[in-house]
C-alpha cells in the first residue's frame, strides 16, 4: 500500500510531536486571554494620540520628584518610571495630566505558570529545544496538511469547495483545519523564528551609537520643550523615553520610536544620532506581536480559536489514522509467474481489502495470483485475468496510487491475450459514482489484447460486500472458478447472533407480487431499532442476506421479503411456519434510524423498501409529522401494507400517503413523478430541517435523487451534498 | 483586679517598646542615588543583576535592587541567594525587569547617611541563563568623593555610574 508522502509526513510528525503540542496548544489558550483582559483595562486615554511628545513629557515631568523614564506599550498604555521619596517607582500615567492611573498590571500566577510551560515545559533550555522543536513540527503538519486538503479537493483553487463526508472524524477534520490552518501555520512559524532567536541562530544586534564626545555643545540652550523633535513627533509614535541621567553634556536624551533610535543633547536639542532599528528587530517584533497576540483582541480571539482547534485535530486525526485498515501485500508469486493480476485504486485502503480477500482466496486454492496497486501498472507476461478494483476520488479523479495509470497503460503494451473485469467502488450518494472505473473500464476497451469478461461494468455501493460477492460468483463462472469470499473481518460489524419465533407471516394465498412480511419476536433481548438490518443465513453453504427492519412492539419486528423463484433465502422463509423458531442477527444501522429531532420526515420507498418505515411510522408515538411516498406495481400491490397504513393515517401517526402505481393501465406514475409534484413542499421541508429517507431499490435511488438534486438546486440554491452533509438524507438501497 | 491593671500596663509597655523598635529597625533612607547600569553587548538572554550593600567586612546587609522577575533564575546568583533566600529577605517592592545586552537601567538607590564614608559599598553580581555567574561584576565604594565616578564592569556590565539625586 503506497500511502502518499503526503499523509505520511503529516502522520509521522503529528505522533512525535503530539504531547509538547498538546501542552503548548492547551497553555496557548490559556494565554491567548491574557492580552484580551490586558487591553480591557482602563489605562488606555482616548484622543492622547494626537499629543506631542513635548506635552506628555512635560505633563508628567510636572508632576513628580524626577521622572527617569517613560514609555508606552502595545496596548497604547503610557507608563513612567520615577523617583518618589527616594524609591523607584512605575505605574500608568494619564499623558495629558500626569496623574498616575493605576499600577503596573502583574502577570497573574496562572498566565506565568502557562508561559513557562508554554515555552521551556518548566526543563528550562533543553524545554525550550523542545517547544522550538515542536513549533516546527506544527509548522510541517500545518504545510502538508493543507497539500492534503489542496489534493482531496481537487486544487488549491477548490480549497474551500464542499468536502465529501465519510465520517464524522475524517469530515470535521477537514472542515475545521481549512478554517484554522492559516492561524496555525502562522503561531508556528512565528514560533519557529522566536526560538531561532532565543537560540540565537538569527542574530539581533543592538544598535550602537557612536558619539563625539568632544563636539558637544551646551549653547545655545534651550528648554526640552522647544525641541523640534519633542514638538514633531506625536505621542502614537513613541515607544520610550529616557531623561539624562546627569546634567553632564555626556549624558543626553534616550528616544526610543516605533522605527528608530535617538540620542538627544539635552541643552541644545540637537540630535548626536540617529539610527534605525536593523531589520531583524522589526521583524522580531512582528513575530512577537503575531505569537502572542499582544496588544490586539482580534487578533488575540484568532490565535486562541487556533490553538483550540490543534487539540481537536489531533484527535480527529489520530481516529482518522485508527479507522484506516492496514493493510500490507504478500505476493507469493512474482509479477510474471502470475495468472490473476489484481490491481487496486484506492485511497483509504477499504477497496484494498476487498481484493485481499480475492487474492488470498485465489492463493488458498493454489492459484497464482499477484496483487498490486494501480499506479504499478507493468507488463505481466502470464496474465490470464486482469481485476481492477477501484475507488473513485474526490471529484470523480482518480484515487491517490492510481493517477499514473492513464499513461502507464499505454506505456506497458502486454503481449498476451487477456480477460478483464473492473469493479467500481463508491458511494451512489455522491455525484461522479465510481467515475474513475468507468473510465479505466474505457482505456481497458481500447487495448487490442484485452477482452471484457462482462459487458457491464460492476459497481459496489457503500461497502458492501454482498454485492462484491454477488461480482465474485459471476466472475467465477467466467474463470471456473467456485469463489467463497469471507467478509474482512475488520468490517464484520458486531453480529448478535440472536433467536426469533415467528409470529406472523402472509399466507401464500394473499400474497402480491410474491410479496410477504414476516412478523418475528424475538426471545432473547436483542435490541433492535426500525432501519436496523436482519442478517440471516438460510444455510450454512450459503452467504447471509440481509433484511431491513421494522420494529413494530417491543421484540417484534417486521421484515417485507419478495420471494425469488430461486432465492435460497426467501424461499425458506416463505416455507417457515408461524411458531418456529429462527436464527438470526441483528446489525446496526445507525445511519437509517428514525431521525430523533427532525420535526417533519419524508419517507420514500418502492416496493419491500417500505418494511422499516413501518415499524418507524408504527412507533411514531409523538405524532410528528411523517409523509410516506410510496411506489408499487398495482393498487393491488398495497394490500399487504394497507391494515397498517390506514390505521397510521387514521391516528395521526402517519400525516399523509401518496403512492404511485408504475403498472396501473390509465396513469403509470412513478415514486420520483409524485416527489416533482411536491417539490415545493419537500424543499422546505428540507429547508425547516427535516428528513428524507429512502429505501427501495437503487435504480429508485437514483431518479429520486435526481428529482432531490433538482429541487435543492432550484429552491434552495444549494447543492444536495449540503444536506447529506448534515445527515438530512437518509438511505439504504439495494 | 489589680492583676489585670499590671497586665494591662505590661502589654502598653511593650507594644511601645515594640512600636520603637520597629521604627529604629526600618530606617528611612536619607540619602539617594540614581545609578546607571550599562551593559556590554554579550551574547545570550536578558541578564539578572542584584545590587546589594555590602559592610566594611564584606558580608551582605541588605538587598537594594533585583534586576530580574522570574525567580526561577534567583538561585543561579549563587552568593547573594544564600544570603537573601537564607535571611527571607522580602524583595517584592525591589525587583525591576531584566535588560539586554547593550541596553542600560537606571534605577535609584536608597542608602542611609551613615553608610555614606564608612567602608560600606555596593555590589552589582550578574548571571545570564546557561552562562557564567559573576559573584562581584562591579563594586562601588560608598565614598563620597569618588562615588561619581564610572566604575567599570568584569562580567556582563560595562559600567556603572552614580549621581545623587535631584
Amino acid at each position: 500500500m503506497t500511502l502518499s508522502i503526503w499523509r505520511y509526513s503529516h502522520l509521522i510528525l503529528a505522533f512525535a510531536s503530539s504531547i509538547f503540542l498538546l501542552l503548548a496548544s492547551v497553555t496557548g489558550v490559556i494565554l491567548s486571554i491574557e492580552p484580551i483582559s490586558n487591553k480591557l483595562q482602563p489605562y488606555r486615554i482616548s484622543n492622547a494620540e494626537g499629543l506631542s511628545l513635548a506635552e506628555t513629557i512635560s505633563a508628567i515631568d510636572a508632576q513628580y520628584e524626577e521622572v527617569l523614564s517613560i514609555s508606552q506599550d502595545k496596548n497604547g498604555f503610557v507608563s513612567a518610571t520615577v523617583i518618589i521619596d527616594n524609591q523607584n517607582e512605575s505605574f500608568y500615567v494619564n499623558p495629558e495630566t500626569g496623574e498616575k492611573l493605576g499600577d503596573i498590571i502583574e502577570k497573574a500566577p496562572i498566565y506565568q505558570f502557562s508561559t513557562n510551560l508554554h515555552r521551556s515545559l518548566f526543563l528550562k533550555t533543553p524545554g525550550r529545544l523542545f517547544i522550538g522543536l515542536t513549533s516546527f513540527l506544527l509548522f510541517l503538519i500545518a504545510i502538508s496538511g493543507i497539500v492534503l486538503i489542496a489534493k482531496r479537493q481537487g486544487g488549491i483553487t477548490k480549497f474551500f469547495s464542499k468536502i465529501v463526508r465519510e465520517n464524522y472524524a475524517q469530515y470535521n477534520h477537514v472542515v475545521y483545519s481549512r478554517f484554522v490552518l492559516i492561524p496555525i501555520v502562522i503561531i508556528a512559524i512565528s514560533g519557529v523564528y522566536l526560538s531561532l532567536l532565543r537560540f540565537q541562530i538569527i542574530e539581533e544586534n543592538q544598535i550602537t551609537h557612536e558619539i563625539d564626545f568632544d563636539n558637544l555643545q551646551e549653547d545655545p540652550t534651550i528648554d526640552y520643550t522647544q525641541f523640534e523633535l519633542f514638538k514633531n513627533t506625536p505621542l502614537s509614535e513613541l515607544r520610550e523615553f529616557e531623561f539624562p541621567f546627569s546634567e553632564f553634556v555626556e549624558d543626553y536624551y534616550l528616544v526610543r520610536l516605533k522605527n528608530k533610535e535617538l540620542l538627544i543633547n539635552q541643552y541644545t536639542g540637537d540630535v548626536i544620532s540617529e539610527k534605525q532599528y536593523p531589520f531583524v528587530t522589526i521583524i522580531s517584533e512582528w513575530a512577537t506581536v503575531l505569537h502572542t497576540g499582544e496588544g490586539s483582541i482580534l487578533w488575540s480571539i484568532v490565535l486562541g480559536i487556533g490553538s483550540m482547534a490543534i487539540p481537536f485535530l489531533m484527535i480527529t486525526g489520530f481516529i482518522i489514522f485508527f479507522k484506516r485498515p492496514k493493510t500490507k501485500i504478500k505476493n507469493p508469486y512474482s509479477k510474471d509467474k502470475a495468472n490473476f493480476v489484481i490491481l487496486v485504486g484506492s485511497e483509504s485502503g477499504t477497496t484494498l481489502q476487498y481484493a485481499e480477500v480475492l487474492h488470498n482466496y485465489l492463493l488458498s486454492i493454489n492459484e497464482k495470483s499477484y496483487l498490486a496497486v494501480l499506479d504499478q501498472y507493468t507488463t505481466y507476461k502470464n496474465m490470464k485475468h486482469l481485476v481492477v478494483m477501484t475507488a473513485t476520488y474526490g471529484q470523480g479523479e482518480a484515487p491517490s496510487n492510481a493517477k499514473k495509470f492513464k499513461n502507464l497503460i499505454h506505456k506497458h503494451q502486454q503481449k498476451a491475450h487477456f480477460l478483464y473485469s473492473v469493479v467500481g467502488f463508491g458511494s451512489t450518494s455522491y455525484p461522479n459514482f465510481c467515475q474513475f472505473a468507468y473510465e479505466t473500464n474505457e482505456l481497458l476497451e481500447t487495448l487490442p489484447q484485452a477482452k471484457a469478461s462482462f459487458n457491464e461494468i460492476f459497481t459496489v455501493n457503500d461497502q458492501s460486500f454482498e454485492s462484491f460477492n454477488r461480482w465474485a460468483s459471476l466472475w467465477g463462472e467466467k474463470t471456473n472458478l467456485e469463489l467463497r469470499l469471507k467478509k474482512p473481518t475488520l468490517y464484520n460489524t458486531k453480529k448478535h447472533t440472536s433467536s426469533f419465533v415467528v409470529l406472523d407471516k402472509t399466507e401464500k394465498a394473499s400474497m402480491v407480487d410474491s410479496t410477504f412480511l414476516l412478523t418475528l419476536k424475538n426471545t432473547n433481548g436483542a435490541i433492535a431499532d426500525s432501519g436496523d438490518l436482519l442478517s440471516i443465513v438460510p444455510s450454512t453453504e450459503e452467504r447471509e442476506r440481509l433484511y431491513s427492519i421494522g420494529k413494530m412492539e417491543r421484540n417484534v419486528y417486521t421484515i417485507s421479503v419478495k420471494r425469488h423463484d430461486k432465492g435460497v433465502c426467501s424461499t425458506y422463509l416463505q416455507g417457515l411456519e408461524i411458531g418456529t423458531n429462527l436464527t438470526a442477527s441483528i446489525i446496526e444501522n445507525k445511519d437509517f434510524h428514525f431521525p430523533a429531532k427532525s420535526k417533519q420526515t419524508i419517507l420514500i420507498a418502492t416496493g419491500t423498501g417500505i418494511g422499516p418505515f413501518l415499524g418507524m411510522i408504527k412507533n411514531n408515538v409523538a405524532k410528528k409529522g411523517i409523509h410516506l411516498y410510496w411506489g408499487g406495481r398495482t393498487e393491488e400491490s398495497f394490500k399487504l401494507y394497507k391494515p397498517i397504513i390506514s390505521s397510521a393515517l387514521e391516528n395521526g401517526s402517519l400525516t399523509s400517503f401518496k403512492p404511485a402505481y408504475s403498472r396501473t393501465q390509465i396513469e403509470k406514475t412513478y415514486v420520483q413523478n409524485l416527489i416533482k409534484k411536491d417539490a415545493v413542499y419537500i424543499a422546505e421541508s428540507l429547508r425547516k430541517k427535516g428528513c428524507v429517507m429512502i429505501c427501495g431499490s437503487i435504480t429508485m435511488q437514483k431518479e429520486v435523487l435526481k428529482e432531490l438534486q433538482e429541487i435543492c438546486a432550484k429552491y434552495l440554491n444549494k447543492d444536495l451534498s449540503f444536506y447529506q452533509n448534515r445527515n438530512q438524507i437518509k438511505m439504504d438501497c439495494y | 483586679m489589680k492583676k489585670s491593671v499590671n497586665t494591662f500596663c505590661l502589654v502598653s509597655v511593650f507594644t511601645l517598646q515594640i512600636l520603637i523598635g520597629y521604627s529604629f529597625v526600618n530606617y528611612q533612607p536619607t540619602v539617594s542615588y540614581k545609578c546607571m547600569i550599562q551593559m556590554t553587548n554579550y551574547t545570550g538572554e536578558k541578564a539578572y543583576v542584584v545590587v546589594s550593600l555590602i559592610d566594611p567586612d564584606n558580608n551582605y546587609v541588605k538587598t537594594l535592587y533585583v534586576q530580574g522577575d522570574d525567580e526561577e533564575w534567583f538561585p543561579d546568583l549563587k552568593d547573594w541567594w544564600i544570603f537573601s533566600n537564607g535571611s527571607n529577605e522580602d524583595i517584592d517592592g525591589i525587583a525591576g525587569a531584566t535588560i539586554g545586552n547593550g541596553e542600560r537601567n537606571i534605577i535609584s538607590l536608597g542608602l542611609d547617611a551613615s553608610q555614606i564614608d564608612s567602608g560600606y559599598k555596593l555590589r552589582f553580581e550578574s548571571a545570564v541563563e546557561n552562562q557564567e555567574y559573576y559573584p562581584i561584576d562591579a563594586e562601588v565604594p560608598l565614598n563620597s568623593e569618588t562615588i561619581k565616578n564610572k566604575v567599570e564592569g568584569k562580567g556582563y556590565i560595562r559600567f556603572i555610574r552614580m549621581v545623587p539625586s535631584k
